[in-house]
């Protein structure tokens, strides 16, 4: 694992010696653990009040002077948002369009990736560079066309079309990703492989991939958290069908505040426990990709 | 191997042993090629056409259909003359810049503030951490959503305001204008500051401990220590979370669409709602304007740190 991603800066010492002990002692430290308890809770706020909206009353969420503390907890409205009639049809399409995303990616990119990896330097940093570039197009550019082109070919409300502009935005990604997952494996065990007459896909299969998995895995967890959260591409090209992310955002133009902060939970679990989970391989780099302002 | 490199062909070394019998010397140099990297052309091609076919030529096709009238299809000027006649494109385009300027301020200031908290050992690092990482978790769109119940005529914002007895009557936050920018920034500040503390905190384990040894000895307090030597050092990471920020930041669209729909239109929002509307060539238009805005910006900013950094020297 450590071969292929970077250790979290965590496991490193701090380079920064604390603050002199003997200067302010008392009242910086007091104020330094008053700053990060505010920070803390500043952060934690948001997705406190999400859940706390999601199990009041509609009485009590749209009551003036809201208070931070719930005065009565009621699940009716994950009840009633749960049932299949209404979250059936928006959780398949996010669920099949996310893993086609990630499969593809993985197959599209990897391969490439691999090729990229054993450029001479120069042409790699080129190549790496011109795949982080693309960042710089406003995906509302390259939406706009692509929404007209896939009407025209029957594409819209479809997964597979779905899937398609998913992957305009995650090939870039999952490619710089697999570029450092492949660089760091060793040419010797290619070429060890070579000479016991292994050909060229046999080493590939049986020595590069198992070697890369790690990162081929971290790739397509990325993948599948950037098709799950978008909505830009499904509001371009869904207008009969639901994704999970376009009915939570119809739902914030018209529905009820409870709902939306029940389809706002529901949408953020699955992407809170794979980040939290994804923790120790988040390298500023890759998230410079995964995270969309 | 060596000679491939002399040779300056790309080869991926394992399948560099293939002998180069006379059969090859006898055929063009570009069958050659091809006779000996058909497998990574292979391997490249699906990456290569896609990109080029789903990126590059929308991006070709958005900038000829700014350019050309909707029915007659010539050329023309007149897509951008309508939206910058409209006082929403006028307002759209000063909300991206306006949330942009306040929403990358704060995320700095608290993107440095928390990744110098987080280069300190304390107890209870690990937890604060993963805390400070948990907006990374939380999609875009549910950032919007949330701080919809803070922002709201009836929000917590509000509330507390009114509670603490700052204000006196609610305040009505979503409207056009700075307190519209701010709330939008507000809601991209919780959502991206965890990302600006990681550029950053990498940034800062990558400062050698001994240049503040040797600070201590020269008796620099706290402040210059931070000024004179974090700042100057830590340039680079600032640069970079800086120029991505602001790259995010002019494409804002969820949270924008979400927090205030039409009310507060941002650049990328405005060309959703054109080819909503069916004006396919006017949100070209917009498009192209966005992508030029990133451009100016990029290229301006490079060249001005890339100057400062030269007259330091």
């Amino acid at each position: 694992m450590s071969a292929t991603v970077a250790r979290m800066p965590e496991e490193r010492q701090p380079t920064i010696p604390p603050a002199d002990p003997e200067h302010q002692f008392h009242w910086s430290h007091i104020a330094f653990w008053i700053l990060a308890i505010i920070i803390g809770v500043l952060l934690l706020l948001p997705i406190y009040v999400l859940f706390k909206v999601s199990v009041s009353t509609l009485a009590e969420a749209t009551a003036p002077r809201p208070s931070f503390i719930p005065r009565e907890i009621t699940w009716a409205n994950w009840q009633r948002l749960l049932s299949w009639d209404i979250i059936g049809s928006p959780l398949q399409h996010s669920l099949i369009v996310a893993f086609s995303t990630a499969i593809a990616a993985v197959l599209i990119a990897a391969p490439a990736a691999y090729v990229i990896s054993r450029l001479p330097r120069g042409p790699r940093y080129f190549v790496v560079l011109g795949l982080l570039l693309t960042r710089m197009f406003p995906e509302v550019i390259i939406a706009t066309p692509i929404a007209a082109n896939f009407f025209a070919w029957g594409l819209n409300d479809t997964n597979l079309g779905l899937t398609m502009a998913h992957l305009i935005r995650t090939l870039p990604l999952a490619s710089w990703i697999l570029v450092g997952t492949f660089e760091v494996i060793p040419r010797e065990l290619e070429e060890a492989s070579a000479v016991d007459g292994s050909g060229r896909i046999g080493t590939l299969v049986r020595v590069v991939l198992p070697l890369a998995a790690p990162g081929i895995a971290v790739a397509a967890i990325f993948a599948w958290l950037d098709s799950w959260n978008d909505l830009l591409y499904a509001i371009y090209l869904f207008l009969t069908e639901r994704t999970l992310p376009l009915i939570t955002y119809y739902y914030a133009n018209r529905g009820t505040v409870t709902d939306v902060a029940t389809f706002s939970i529901i949408l953020t679990i699955p992407v809170l426990l794979l980040t939290l989970f994804l923790q120790r391989w988040i390298r500023s780099g890759y998230l410079a990709g995964a995270v969309k302002g | 191997m060596a000679r491939d490199r002399a040779a300056g062909v790309l080869v991926a070394p394992g399948h560099a042993t293939v002998p180069t019998t006379p059969v090859y010397q006898q055929r063009s140099g570009f069958s050659r090629w091809i006779s000996r990297h058909w497998l990574d052309v292979l391997m490249v091609a699906p990456l290569v056409i896609y990109i080029l076919v789903f990126m590059f030529i929308p991006v070709a096709q958005s900038i000829y259909l700014s350019f050309v009238a909707p029915r007659t299809g010539e050329l023309t000027m007149a897509n951008y003359q309508n939206i910058v006649a409209r006082s929403q494109f006028r307002s759209a385009f000063v909300n991206t810049i306006g949330i942009t300027i306040m929403g990358v301020a704060m995320e700095m200031v608290a993107g440095i503030v928390i990744a110098l908290m987080l280069s300190r050992a304390f107890r209870g690092r690990g937890l604060f951490r993963s805390i400070v990482l948990v907006p990374l978790g939380v999609p875009t769109l549910v950032a919007g959503a949330a701080m919809l119940y803070f922002v709201g005529f009836n929000g917590y914002l509000n509330s507390f305001l009114l509670n603490l007895g700052i204000i006196d009557v609610p305040i009505y936050w979503q409207q056009s204008g700075p307190r519209g920018m701010f709330s939008i920034a507000i809601a991209d500040l919780w959502k991206t500051t965890p990302l600006v503390v990681l550029i950053l905190l990498a940034g800062l384990e990558g400062i050698p401990g001994d240049v503040y040894e040797a600070a201590d000895v020269d008796g620099a307090d706290g402040w210059r220590r931070f000024w004179d030597i974090t700042i100057p050092l830590l340039m680079p990471s600032i640069t970079m979370a800086l120029i991505l920020r602001v790259i995010d930041a002019f494409r804002i669209f969820d949270i924008a669409l979400v927090l205030a729909g039409q009310a507060i239109p941002v650049m990328s929002s405005f060309v959703y709602f054109d080819y909503q509307s069916g004006s396919l060539n006017t949100a070209a238009a917009a498009a192209v304007i966005l992508l030029l805005m990133i451009l100016v910006f990029v290229v301006a900013y490079l060249l001005l740190v890339a100057r400062r950094t030269e007259d330091v020297r």
